[in-house]
């Protein structure tokens, strides 16, 4: 029970404090380093997040001042001076342009008989690096518009995607079914037949797809409305319900 | 041995690292190519593939930089390894039902006929970056890594994890 041991005691307690106090420092220099580092993250991920939708925005403003120039290699239903305007760039073998017209074709046919909206399809080769299936069905398509006239070939379009091939096995549509549709279209068989099954028209098709391409449409389906990109939609079902419930 | 395993860990970061920020860095330039590519996959909803699209190249960027640099090494590598599963269920998912398309991982993507003969190669490549990734994981440290840096031990607590270094 000297005083000695009872100043080592103190020393002792004194040096845990210190080796405590050491330790919360510690601890709370690791939780600010955490913090740092994961702000770091976070802002380079929100930067790069931001630079892509912002890119992604100016790449569609690019695209609407294109197409408000565009030629077009096409089909339209529906009043010129319609309160609305609808363009669909598509290819024949995109899967999720014929759902789009699955979704789509009777209500936009419907209104546009109504005068509330004109519709254009412009149909050009996206995809015929899969197989030369929209280059045939474009040119088919371009080759119905000319000999037998705009409503034969909206008519064709709408066969050409309620037959569309899979992806994986473009040529299930051969030429001949190509003039069977057209055929079925209205279109007459000694007019179309040879230039159909000799794809007569990939000039135009090379033309209807560079002009895509000058646009600025890189996939299928873009679709403006009014001039405007128009991709409301967590799906393509969701896509087309609000397509129509904005134009209703 | 653990030493040598340090450095084995530090070229599996590198490795790793370097192609997330390859893959990343391309595809933050082309948001449009990138929401394409992963729509190509047929597998998520059009809108989840536009987020998808428009965050993966960002969160691929931080991740290359976070595992080249050994910032928060370990976290890092397990999003590093879980990214790699997913690519790897991807691949394969779109193999099985016989869709071809680019794989898009670094850049471009889309339908791409032929390119089913290189899913096994592309499976393989990502099999092999799940194991360096999961070998960051499961070391306690690597060489060169921003970690020990920021986070040394300066207390004498350090003699828990004395065989650092």
């Amino acid at each position: 029970m000297s005083s000695k041991s009872s100043k080592a005691n103190a020393r002792a307690q004194k040096a845990a404090a210190e080796r405590a106090a050491q330790a919360k420092r510690e601890a709370r220099r690791r939780m600010l380093t955490v913090g740092g580092v994961v702000l770091a993250i976070v802002l380079i991920v929100g930067g790069s997040v931001g630079y892509s939708v912002w890119k992604r925005d100016k790449d569609q403003k690019a695209l609407e001042e294109a197409v408000a120039t565009a030629a077009a290699y096409g089909v339209s239903i529906g009043p010129e001076d319609a309160p609305h305007e609808v363009i669909i760039y598509e290819d024949f073998l995109c899967p999720f342009c014929g759902d789009l017209e699955e979704e789509t074709r009777d209500d936009l046919a419907r209104l546009a008989a109504d005068g509330k909206v004109r519709v254009e399809y412009r149909p050009f080769d996206l995809l015929s690096q899969i197989g030369d299936y929209p280059i045939r069905a474009t040119s088919a398509f371009s080759i119905v518009l000319e000999e037998a006239g705009p409503e034969a070939a909206k008519k064709f379009h709408d066969l050409l995607f309620a037959n569309q091939p899979s992806e994986s096995n473009p040529d299930a549509v051969d030429n001949d079914d190509l003039v069977e549709y057209a055929v079925e279209a209205g279109a007459d068989e000694a007019a179309v037949g040879d230039a159909i099954r000799s794809v007569a028209n990939r000039d135009w098709v090379t033309e209807a797809t560079e002009e895509a391409r000058r646009v600025g449409v890189s996939s299928t389906p873009t679709i403006l409305l009014d001039g405007k990109v128009f991709d409301d939609g967590r799906t393509v079902d969701d896509l087309a319900e609000n397509l129509i419930d904005a134009l209703e | 041995m653990n030493g040598t395993l340090a450095w084995v860990g530090l070229l599996a970061r590198l490795v790793t690292g370097g192609v997330w920020l390859v893959a990343g860095g391309l595809k933050i330039t082309e948001p449009d190519a990138s929401v394409n590519a992963v729509r190509a996959y047929q597998l998520l909803p059009s809108s989840v593939a536009e987020v998808v699209g428009l965050a993966l190249p960002g969160i691929e960027v931080a991740i290359g930089l976070a595992l080249v640099l050994g910032v928060l090494t370990r976290g890092a590598g397990v999003l590093s390894a879980l990214l790699f599963v997913a690519f790897i269920i991807g691949i394969a998912s779109v193999w099985a039902r016989g869709i071809e398309i680019d794989c898009g991982c670094f850049g471009g993507g889309g339908a791409d006929p032929g390119a089913s003969s290189a899913y096994p190669w592309e499976i393989a490549r990502d099999v092999a970056l799940l194991a360096a990734s999961l070998l960051v994981v499961w070391l306690p440290r690597t060489r060169l890594a921003l970690d020990s840096v920021l986070f040394e031990n300066r207390a004498a607590s350090g003699a828990a994890e004395g065989e650092v270094d």
